[in-house]
């Protein structure tokens, strides 16, 4: 006999209660960043309806997003608009300085690298069979990797999505993102493998997505440099 | 500000702890889960004049905040077998709790933990939690029924191991 032989649920459901509620959290991000999230949210739905009588101004717009980090325009414009979007890939940063990036499809590599870096965050994408010589692998613990990025998909579309915490990063790191296509890409879920002593994580492109190549998306730490990550 | 804008900043006041409790009991991983609660919010905001006429607008936020992302705990045991090595340790997630109940959280089913994550965070009754995720009351009070005896189950198992 102990004492939780004769819980009744409400003790165990209290039990639960009084433990979870321990947790140490974080502190709650600032209701006007949130508010201004919600905001450019709305005016994001709002965009369909006026597309057919404004599409040659969208394009525009949509050109010099697709270029301006989202502080940038956070600057540029009285309501923020923090998102980029685009049709291969997208970019968001959140108002916690966590940045979010969903990869449909492995295109435009290039683009998703100004992107990162005009955002604040010292990156290098690559491209298979492409890897960048300037880079090299920082060394990393998991703790510290599990910190910078966490990997997952989004159940609706099958997506990949990274969220990068560039305040993890330690000082002369950067992110390193890119396709490869190699023996884990055939495996499912996220894997990881020790290469050239760096820590990959590797989340499996859906086959129809990724096109002939079965490829993996890979997130690393490097050496922050110019010639590397930008700065 | 207007008032829409004070009443939704007393809302989110109010609310974010309890909503982001309950989306880390089901998801798993602080992280993911303020990202996650983060982006129901602004979701709410932009729906505000929908959300504050919702009879559980908390509910809202939570089933929002799961929708947006896959749960890591259900990851986590799909992929167990071949990444165990990989992922995040419940330990992250169990600074200064007890282990026996989140060894026994992790063994629920995700839907399981939702329902114990809405009722005792939320306060929420069957029928409305079973309103809220579109399922039967019967089907609630089942998941929460199987869901209190695995709890129960793993704090009795260790405390006779504990002695």
């Amino acid at each position: 006999m102990n004492i939780h032989d004769d819980m009744s649920d409400t003790d165990v459901l209290s039990a639960a209660r009084d433990s979870l509620s321990g947790m140490p959290l974080g502190s709650p991000p600032d209701v006007e960043a949130i508010m201004a999230g919600g905001r450019a949210r709305r005016r994001r739905r709002l965009i369909p309806a006026v597309t057919g009588t404004l599409a040659v101004a969208a394009g525009a717009v949509l050109a010099v997003t697709a270029l301006t980090p989202a502080s940038l325009q956070a600057t540029r414009q009285p309501k923020p608009q923090p998102t980029v979007k685009l049709a291969a890939w997208s970019v968001t940063k959140k108002a916690n300085g966590n940045i979010t990036v969903v990869v449909r499809e492995l295109a435009d590599p290039a683009g998703l690298q100004s992107t990162l870096r005009a955002d604040g965050v010292p990156a290098s994408v690559t491209v298979p069979g492409h890897p960048d010589p300037w880079c090299r692998p920082y060394p990393v613990s998991q703790a510290l990797f599990t910190s910078v990025y966490h990997a997952d998909r989004t159940s609706a579309s099958g997506d990949t999505v990274l969220i990068i915490h560039p305040s993890a990063l330690p000082s002369g790191a950067g992110v390193q993102i890119g396709a490869t296509v190699g023996r884990n890409a055939g495996g499912r879920g996220l894997h990881r493998a020790d290469v050239n002593q760096a820590i990959h994580h590797a989340v499996h492109q859906p086959a129809h997505q990724a096109g002939a190549h079965n490829s993996v998306l890979r997130a690393v730490l490097v050496y922050a440099s110019p010639q590397c990550t930008g700065g | 500000m207007s008032n829409e804008q004070s009443e939704f900043a007393e809302f989110f006041r109010a609310s974010w702890e309890p909503c982001l409790r309950a989306v880390l009991t089901v998801v798993g991983h602080p992280q993911l889960a303020e990202d996650q609660v983060a982006e129901a919010f602004e979701r709410a905001w932009a729906s505000w004049r929908k959300v504050r006429r919702h009879p559980a607008p908390r509910a809202w936020v939570v089933r929002t905040a799961l929708n947006a992302g896959a749960s890591w705990w259900r990851r986590r045991s799909r992929e167990l077998p071949l990444a165990d090595h990989d992922l995040t340790a419940p330990g992250d997630l169990g600074h200064g709790l007890d282990a026996s109940l989140l060894t026994a959280l992790r063994r629920l089913s995700p839907r399981q933990r939702e329902v114990i994550a809405l009722r005792i965070f939320l306060d929420l009754d069957t029928d409305t939690i079973a309103r809220q995720l579109g399922i039967a009351a019967g089907t609630v009070r089942m998941h929460l029924s199987r869901g209190v005896m695995a709890l129960r189950r793993e704090l009795t198992a260790t405390n006779n191991h504990g002695g």
